[in-house]
């Protein structure tokens, strides 16, 4: 029994760091999926969405947000995978979970889709602040846009905003465009020009404003126009990812069943575009789409197979490596025409964009500089959606050796016929000095 | 517990929009196709009879004509339920129940044994719930075959053992050995008890009837309240094992209480604006995604419809966003809670009142208009008193006929959120550079905001700019939009945003660039300007670009704040970067070969000059050693100068500096014998002829 017992232990412990981590390459799969609610009612009401996380295979645990049993780690291991916080109201969260755990939890490498409302707590400001946007502080702002609105026959105060101002990249959205505008009711949020790794996702329309609607403005509101961000999206450098808006009905089976006509157009749309854009955005916060990886780096001589261990000054040499895509399911090639290879010593002194097969294999040959010194081959992929790419692989170059070089140059020609006449010269003089009489 | 409350309003805020008067809209067609996306069975049949039944129901109530194989599976899994020995009052309960719908055929024999199988379970039952399922079960049976014998001997007892489970704030508990009480026990009891009422072969003791009738006026003291109205039934979370969440609570107890109410001849005199608050909880959770709350919701809604309390009545709106432009006449709706036909009544507006103010109602008390063809009430014309904006109407309902007031219940009156919009006109709007200290104009423009503008202005930094317009509402009265915001946007995308105050009707705003300059960032160049009108009630919101100001401001002093940093164009930031190919070297610059070669034939003149005056001088070799052992010395010494030559050659093509030293080590040690052997014979013999 005993014996069954430390088996049991031992085999647990070396499961244990495999059963939850963040997406990593070697373990795409197996995602599990913290939701934290203000209340249960939001699992029925925003049950669509949910389902459709759930059909692509992800365990969702839903929990209410002060719940006191909730932690995201126990004995130094992450629990979850991802982290959706659907509770704009909640002011502490329960357990052991605070913004520093959050924030924690995003820096090793793991995914988060928070979603504000209108009166959001500070809490949840707080968290958006620490993703690198800013919620509208005036507590009853919500955006409101006269001319983009969305015609209801009972809303009328402009609040519900048909949104189609995408951003333009088919690795986030997808590569269906999605027709009918965007359901949003929330507050605004405004992302730091200075962050390069905020994008916005959803913007505002031009005439839009973030203010309290039932109270006269006096002074500008803080964000207007196409500057207010609907909906956002954060790529950490560790890739982890994350998507902030300030409206949680955008969510909810309501906003995805309704139709959408906006004002000022003719075409109403049967369904809001909210599901497809919400579904396909999730792909890209849940890394099943625009996560690369690269693998089979390899370089060499022109003409030879094995990888030097240094190249010489004006070398020919081919440089190959493979980048695939993970699909959600499987890693398919990647293409793409624009992946640039640097051979680097404190700048690029060759840059070149890789010729790519369409099966995922990239490859150039260049010759090497007439510069030695230790380089360095640098694939930089930065694309707009994709995971970065950065692979770095040290290289040293060494010029001629001694015996390398030209051995009998024209030029030089006088040079050996003065030395052998000279010498000729002395083996004859030799004879003329001793023995002449 | 205000927690739960304030969770569970942030639902209620996607339904409907957080005002003082809310909207509740009766059932629709899209709790239709709703229903027939939540029940869909896999691979044809439900997971459960209890599932099986609440779509069944579902459909039912919805009148949603039911799939033929729906209840044929249904039907199959009842009858292996009905008809194997093993089964629970449970399952023998859900199955009977999906059999009140279903109306499959039981074999008479197998329902004999399932009636004295659960008249067994009611006498050995010990908790609320065996009752709950053998009792229903066997009202079910009573229901559905009029000639089965049903009837419980001792339905008093039975009364008497259940109401002991009762609590004293009118809630129950599940059996005599848990503490926790709950409203939701509590429903299942009132339908239990009515379930033996109807079972009873005597009819039961009045006192106990009227006991349990306290015990539901108690249990209402306990219900809950949202702002809008809406009344819920909720049970403490203890420990979430039992608890239910308010829906399935609320739907528990109103379940009970129209049975309850269907079995005794009494009134229970409960307040109609109970059950009203009751049918807008309903109501205002919207459409469901859970299956479990769909049909909690439908079943309580069809509860409503047909208690014997009272039928709430509920206004429905097409719309109430109304144009004046478009003269939109004010309909309203009036059902019961599941959209079907009530008897004929009057709607009456008895108020207006504007939003935000608490003045007197703005219109006089009228009459709607009931319309045949549509089944709603309409107001023509909106009184002239009602301008745009936003409003609360007041509505109340006139039963035609005394006799409906007990069955039907209209509530008191009705606050309802009008948005009224129209068109409004934009006037005199003009644009104006003015000269600071006099005031004088120095450039004016008129503008067309409906149309294109492209004004060309310039200012420094001592002169103002005016801008100014009249908006008036289709009434004639001057209008106050929510957003009226100047926008100056400078070449580098540094924008700067005003709101255009208003003094009586006239909007104007007048920017002085001389207190401006550093707000501006002491930016010169061209400012494109834009000007946003909006308003909730503004049909023709507008956001114009009225052309561009040249201003020409001072120098930046150097303390001046720095313009913010831009954002940067997510597009530009990627993609590719230009190539970089190395530039290698250029070879050093060689002479021709022919040069090298001629060259290299004068580097050879010198040697043939030094043979040719060898020849001249007349070299000889006379003085060679003639003796064998000098000559051979002599002929060594000049081969081992040879060799060390050659050697040099071979040093040049080939060898390398060590195989090089080795060999001129091994030939030099030779040299220097052989040397020294012929030089001092040859020194000898020379001294020799000297001396002689």
């Amino acid at each position: 029994m005993g014996k069954l017992w430390l088996i049991c232990i031992a085999s647990i412990s070396i499961l244990l760091p495999f059963l939850c981590n963040a997406f990593s390459p070697e373990t795409p799969t197996d995602r599990r999926v913290l939701v934290l609610l203000d209340d249960f009612a939001i699992m029925s009401s925003h049950s669509l969405y949910f389902n459709a996380l759930k059909s692509r295979g992800f365990d969702l645990e839903f929990k209410l947000a002060d719940d006191p049993k909730i932690a995201l780690q126990r004995y130094g291991q992450y629990l979850y995978d991802a982290l959706i916080l659907f509770c704009p109201s909640v002011e502490r969260f329960g357990g052991s979970i605070d913004v520093a755990a959050i924030v924690n939890f995003v820096d090793s490498g793991h995914d988060l889709i928070v979603a504000a409302d209108v009166n959001a707590s500070d809490l949840i400001r707080e968290v958006g602040t620490e993703c690198g946007v800013d919620f509208d502080e005036d507590p009853s702002a919500m955006v409101i846009d006269h001319i983009g609105y969305a015609v209801s026959g009972t809303e009328g105060d402009h609040t519900l905003i048909a949104s189609d101002d995408f951003i333009k990249s088919d690795v986030i959205l997808g590569g269906k465009k999605i027709e009918a505008p965007i359901l949003f009711r929330g507050i605004g949020h405004a992302v730091s020009p200075a962050n390069s790794l905020v994008l916005k996702v959803l913007s505002a329309s031009p005439s839009a404003y973030s203010a309290n609607p039932k109270s006269k403005l006096s002074t500008p509101p803080p964000l207007t126009g196409s500057a207010i961000s609907l909906v956002s999206i954060v790529q950490a450098r560790n890739n982890a990812r994350l998507l902030i808006t300030g409206s949680l009905s955008m969510f909810s089976n309501r906003f995805f069943r309704s139709g959408v006509q906006k004002a000022g157009s003719q075409t109403k749309h049967e369904k809001s575009g909210n599901e497809q854009f919400l579904t396909e955005i999730s792909k890209w916060i849940f890394h099943e789409r625009g996560h690369l990886k690269a693998v089979n780096v390899k370089h060499h001589r022109v003409g030879e197979t094995d990888e030097p261990a240094l190249y010489r000054i004006n070398d020919e040499l081919e440089y190959a490596v493979e980048i695939y895509e993970w699909s959600g399911t499987s890693w398919e090639p990647y293409v793409a025409n624009d992946v640039q290879l640097q051979f680097y010593m404190m700048s690029p002194y060759v840059l070149k964009t890789l010729s790519s097969d369409k099966k995922g294999l990239y490859s150039t040959s260049f010759k090497v500089p007439d510069v030695y010194g230790v380089f360095q081959f640098k694939v930089e992929h930065q694309k707009l959606g994709y995971t970065s790419l950065s692979l770095s692989k040290q290289i040293p170059v060494r010029p001629y050796r001694h015996n390398e070089y030209e051995r009998f140059i024209p030029a030089a020609y006088p040079y050996y016929g003065a030395a052998f006449s000279m010498m000729a010269g002395f083996f004859i003089f030799s004879f003329a000095h001793l023995y002449s009489k | 517990m205000a927690r739960r409350l304030a969770g569970f309003l942030v639902l209620l805020l996607v339904v409907s929009i957080c005002e003082a008067a809310f909207l509740f809209q009766p059932i629709s067609d899209s709790h239709r196709s709703t229903a027939l996306e939540l029940f869909t069975p896999d691979h044809g049949s439900f997971k459960s009879l209890e599932e099986t039944y609440e779509a069944l129901r579902t459909f039912q109530i919805l009148g949603i004509e039911k799939k033929p194989d729906l209840t044929a599976t249904a039907c199959r899994s009842i009858s292996e339920t009905v008809g194997s020995s093993s089964s629970t009052a449970k399952d023998l309960f859900y199955a009977l129940k999906a059999n009140s719908i279903a109306e499959c055929k039981i074999d008479k024999k197998a329902s004999k044994g399932i009636i004295s199988r659960l008249k067994a379970a009611v006498s050995g039952a010990s908790s609320l719930l065996d009752f709950y399922y053998s009792v229903g079960g066997l009202v079910l049976i009573k229901d559905q075959s009029s000639e089965a014998d049903v009837h419980l001997a001792d339905a008093e007892g039975v009364f008497r053992s259940v109401k002991a489970f009762s609590q004293s704030d009118g809630r129950w508990r599940y059996s005599s050995n848990n503490p926790e009480s709950s409203a939701f026990a509590a429903g299942i009891a009132l339908e239990t008890h009515a379930g033996i009422v109807s079972l009873a072969s005597s009819e039961i003791d009045q006192s106990l009837i009227s006991t349990l009738k306290n015990d539901i006026i108690k249990l209402f003291d306990s219900i809950e309240k949202y702002d809008d109205g809406a009344l819920y039934f909720d049970d403490k979370l203890v420990d979430g094992h039992e608890y239910q969440g308010p829906v399935s609570t609320t739907s528990s107890v109103l379940r009970g209480l129209t049975a309850f109410a269907a079995v005794t001849a009494e009134n229970l005199n409960l307040p109609g604006d109970k059950i009203l608050g009751l049918a807008k909880f309903f109501l205002g959770i919207g459409v469901p995604g859970d299956a479990k709350d769909f049909f909690n919701q439908i079943d309580s809604l069809a509860c409503l419809e047909s208690n014997r309390v009272s039928i709430p009545l509920i206004l429905s709106f097409p719309s109430t966003v109304l144009s004046l432009t478009r003269k939109d006449s004010l309909k309203v709706g009036v059902s019961t809670v599941l959209g079907s036909e009530v008897p004929s009544l009057t709607v009456k507006l008895v108020g207006a009142f504007s939003s935000g103010s608490k003045d007197a109602s703005l219109v006089e008390s009228q009459e709607l208009n009931f319309d045949k063809t549509s089944g709603l009430h309409i107001l023509n014309d909106l009184p002239k008193s009602i301008d745009v904006g936003s409003y609360t109407f007041v509505f109340e309902i006139v039963l035609h006929e005394p006799k409906h007031e007990e069955v039907y219940f209209k509530g008191s009156q009705t606050k309802v959120p009008i948005s009224v919009t129209g068109l409004i006109k934009i006037e005199n709007s003009e644009i104006a550079v003015l000269d600071s200290d006099l005031g004088s104009i120095e450039s004016q423009k008129k503008l067309d905001l409906a149309g294109k503008n492209a004004i060309s202005l310039s200012a420094n930094h001592l002169q103002k700019l005016r801008l100014s317009f009249q908006l008036t509402t289709p009434r004639g009265r001057s209008f106050k939009p929510h957003q009226a915001f100047l926008k100056l946007r400078h070449e580098s995308k540094v924008e700067h945003i005003f709101v255009v105050g208003n003094s009586g009707k006239q909007f104007e705003i007048v920017l002085n660039f001389l207190g401006l300059v550093e707000k501006f960032f002491y930016l010169s160049g061209k400012y494109d300007m834009e000007l946003t009108v909006g308003d909730a009630a503004m049909e023709n919101s507008l956001l114009v670009a009225i052309g561009h100001i040249e201003l020409d401001l001072p120098e930046a002093p150097e303390k001046a704040p720095r313009p913010p940093p831009q954002p940067v164009d997510p597009y530009s930031r990627y993609g590719p970067k230009a190539e970089i190919t190395h530039i290698f070297r250029a070879p050093e610059k060689r002479p021709p070969q022919e040069l090298s070669l001629a060259f290299l034939g004068l580097t050879i003149l010198p040697l043939l000059g030094f043979l040719i005056g060898l020849l001249r001088l007349g070299v000889n070799l006379k003085n060679f050693p003639t003796k064998p052992l000098p000559a051979t010395f002599a002929v060594l010494f000049h081969v081992g100068i040879g060799a060390v030559l050659l050697l040099y050659v071979f040093f040049w093509v080939k060898l390398d500096l060590f195989q090089t030293l080795k060999i001129l080590g091994f030939l030099g040690g030779i040299l220097v014998f052989v040397g020294h052997r012929i030089l001092s014979h040859l020194a000898a013999a020379s001294a020799k002829l000297k001396s002689a």
